[in-house]
C-alpha cells in the first residue's frame, strides 16, 4: 500500500541542508549539510555528546531545528505543515531506538501490526499476517504471542526493527540500536541490519559498532561537537582519516 | 445486642434499601449505589480530559484547568457542596434537585483528584513511548489512545481505585443537602428509634465497608489478571512499582 502523493523524485532519499539547532546558548548542530542517496547505507560515528542522536532525531522531526531544512524524498519535513501531513511523512521513515521502546501492553505481534492498522488503515488480518512474516524474517516467529517483557534485549530490538518495517518505509533510521544490549546480543541485531542493507534498504545509522560500519556502510559521517568533520567510504575512513579529530577518535578506539 | 441489629434490619430494611420509594424519591442504598456509579462513570472520562488539558501545549487549556484542579484540591468537599447547592440555583434560576447538585460536585471534585493520578501515570511513562508512537506516524490523540493511556491507566489502577472508593464514601456528604441516600435513610431510622444510634450507625458502617471493600477486591483481581497475562521475568515488577503510589493516595 503506497501513500504516494505526487512527489518530485529526488535522487537523494534524505537531504540535510544548513541545519542548526540550539539548546539555549548551546549549539548542538552547527550548519550540517549532508545527503543520503537511495539505497545507501550511512553510518554516523563520533564521540558521545557530539550530536549524533540529535541529528538523526531531526530527520523524522522528533527534534525540531532552529534553521535549515531536511528533505525526505524531496519534501522538507521541517516546513510548516499540518499535523496529519507530518504524521504521513513520519510513517514512511522507520526509526529504531536505543532503548527499543516497544509497547509493553501489547503482544509482540500486536506491536508490529498495530500501527499499520491504526495509522494506514490496513485490514487487521492482513496486518497480522504481514507482522508474522516480518517476525519470521527477524527470527522471532515463535515469540509472536509473547509480551515484550518476556524477551531479551536483543529479541526486543529485533521486534522493534520488524515494527518499523511493518510500515513499509523506504528509509530506516537507527539510533544506537545496539548500545543498550548485552555484548552477546549485539550480533543478532547487527545481522538483521546487515540483511536489510543487503536488500537495498536506505539506512542511516548512529552506531559505535565499527565492524558493522566497515562491512556494511557505503559511507561514514564523522561528527564531533555538532559538525560533520569528515564523510568518506569506510575503507578510506578507517585507513586514512583526514581530519585530526577523526584520527584521534580512531586511535582511541583501538586502545 | 445481636437481636437489636436483627430487629432494626427486619423493620427498616426496605427504607435502608430504597428509601421512601415508591411513595417518595428513591433513596437508601439504591440511591447511594446510583450516585456512586454515576459519579465514577462521569469523573473517569472527565479526569482524562482534565489531565490531557493540563499536559496540553496550549495555554488556554492548561491554565484554566490547572487553576480548577488547584482550587478544587485546596477546598474541603463540604464547602464545594454547599457552594454548588446555593450558587447553582442562583445562576440557573431553576430548582435543581439536590441529587444532581451532589453528582456534579462529586464529578468535579473527584475528577480533579483523578486527573492528577492520570497525569502522573502519563508523565511516569517517559518520552520514549510517545516518541515511538509518533515515529510510526501516530498523531497525538492516536498515540494517547492506543499507546499512552492503556499503559498509564493500567499502572494507575491502585490509585484510581482509592479515588473511586473515596467517591463512594464522599456520597455520604450529600446528607447535608438532603440527598436521600443510605446515610440519610439511616439517620431517619435513628430519628424514629431515638435510643439505638450505635446499632443503626454500625449497620451503616458495615454496609459502606462491604461496598468499598468489594470494589477494591474486584479491581485487584482484574489487575492481577492483566498482570498474569503479561507476566514475564521483567514485567513481574510492574504491579510492585505501582504499589507505593497506592499507599500515598490512600492517605489523602
Amino acid at each position: 500500500m503506497s501513500t504516494s502523493v505526487s512527489e518530485p523524485q529526488a535522487a537523494q532519499a534524505i537531504r540535510i541542508a544548513d541545519v542548526c539547532k540550539n539548546y539555549g546558548d548551546y549549539q548542538v548542530l552547527k550548519n550540517i549539510n549532508a545527503e543520503v542517496a537511495r539505497g545507501e547505507v550511512v553510518v554516523i560515528c563520533g564521540p558521545s555528546g557530539s550530536g549524533k542522536s540529535t541529528l538523526i532525531r531531526t530527520v523524522n522531526r522528533l527534534e525540531e531545528i532552529n534553521s535549515g531544512g531536511i528533505s525526505f524524498e524531496g519534501q522538507n519535513i521541517h516546513a510548516p505543515m499540518r499535523g496529519s501531513e507530518l504524521n504521513k511523512l513520519r510513517s514512511r521513515i522507520g526509526f529504531v531506538f536505543q532503548s527499543f521502546n516497544l509497547f509493553p501492553h501489547l503482544s509482540v505481534v500486536e506491536n508490529v501490526s498495530m500501527s499499520p492498522i491504526r495509522v494506514k488503515g490496513v485490514a487487521p488480518d492482513v496486518a497480522h499476517d504481514k507482522a508474522l512474516k516480518l517476525l519470521d524474517r527477524v527470527g522471532l516467529a515463535d515469540k509472536a504471542n509473547s509480551y515484550p517483557g518476556q524477551l531479551s534485549g536483543g529479541q526486543q530490538q529485533r521486534v522493534a526493527i520488524a515494527r518499523a518495517l511493518a510500515m513499509e518505509p523506504p528509509v530506516m533510521l537507527f539510533d544506537e540500536p545496539t548500545s543498550a544490549l548485552d555484548p552477546e546480543m549485539v550480533g543478532e541485531v547487527l545481522s538483521v541490519m546487515k540483511s536489510l542493507a543487503a536488500e537495498g534498504m536506505t539506512m542511516l545509522c548512529v552506531t559505535h559498532e565499527m565492524g558493522f560500519a566497515r562491512d556494511v556502510a557505503d559511507r561514514i559521517w564523522f561528527i564531533d561537537a555538532g559538525e560533520i568533520l569528515e564523510t568518506a567510504p569506510p575503507e578510506e575512513f578507517f585507513k586514512n582519516p583526514r581530519h585530526p579529530r577523526a584520527q584521534r577518535f580512531l586511535a582511541d578506539l583501538r586502545h | 445486642m445481636i437481636q437489636d441489629f436483627i430487629t432494626i434490619i427486619q423493620d427498616y430494611w426496605l427504607l435502608l434499601l430504597i428509601g421512601q420509594y415508591p411513595n417518595g424519591p428513591l433513596g437508601g442504598l439504591a440511591n447511594t449505589l446510583i450516585l456512586s456509579a454515576l459519579a465514577i462513570a462521569f469523573a473517569f472520562p472527565v479526569s482524562i480530559l482534565m489531565a490531557l488539558a493540563r499536559l496540553s501545549k496550549w495555554w488556554f487549556l492548561r491554565w484554566p484547568m490547572t487553576a480548577l484542579v488547584y482550587v478544587t484540591r485546596g477546598v474541603p468537599l463540604l464547602m464545594l457542596i454547599l457552594w454548588c447547592y446555593f450558587v447553582i440555583p442562583l445562576w440557573t434560576g431553576a430548582d435543581v434537585p439536590s441529587f444532581l447538585i451532589m453528582l456534579v460536585t462529586l464529578v468535579i471534585y473527584q475528577g480533579a483528584f483523578l486527573s492528577e493520578v492520570v497525569r502522573a501515570g502519563i508523565v511516569s511513562l517517559g518520552q520514549g513511548q510517545m516518541d515511538a508512537a509518533r515515529a510510526l506516524g501516530h498523531g497525538y490523540m492516536s498515540a494517547m489512545r492506543f499507546v499512552i493511556l492503556p499503559q498509564a491507566l493500567y499502572n494507575m489502577i491502585p490509585s484510581m481505585i482509592s479515588t473511586f472508593v473515596s467517591t463512594i464514601k464522599d456520597t455520604t456528604l450529600g446528607y447535608v443537602i438532603n440527598v436521600p441516600d443510605l446515610t440519610f435513610a439511616a439517620s431517619q431510622v435513628n430519628n424514629q428509634l431515638l435510643t439505638q444510634p450505635f446499632q443503626v450507625f454500625l449497620i451503616l458502617a458495615v454496609v459502606y465497608y462491604i461496598l468499598c471493600w468489594s470494589l477494591t477486591f474486584v479491581a485487584n483481581s482484574v489487575e492481577r489478571r492483566i498482570a498474569r497475562r503479561r507476566a514475564g521475568p521483567r514485567n513481574a515488577r510492574l504491579p510492585a512499582e505501582a504499589a507505593p503510589l497506592k499507599t500515598i493516595t490512600e492517605q489523602l
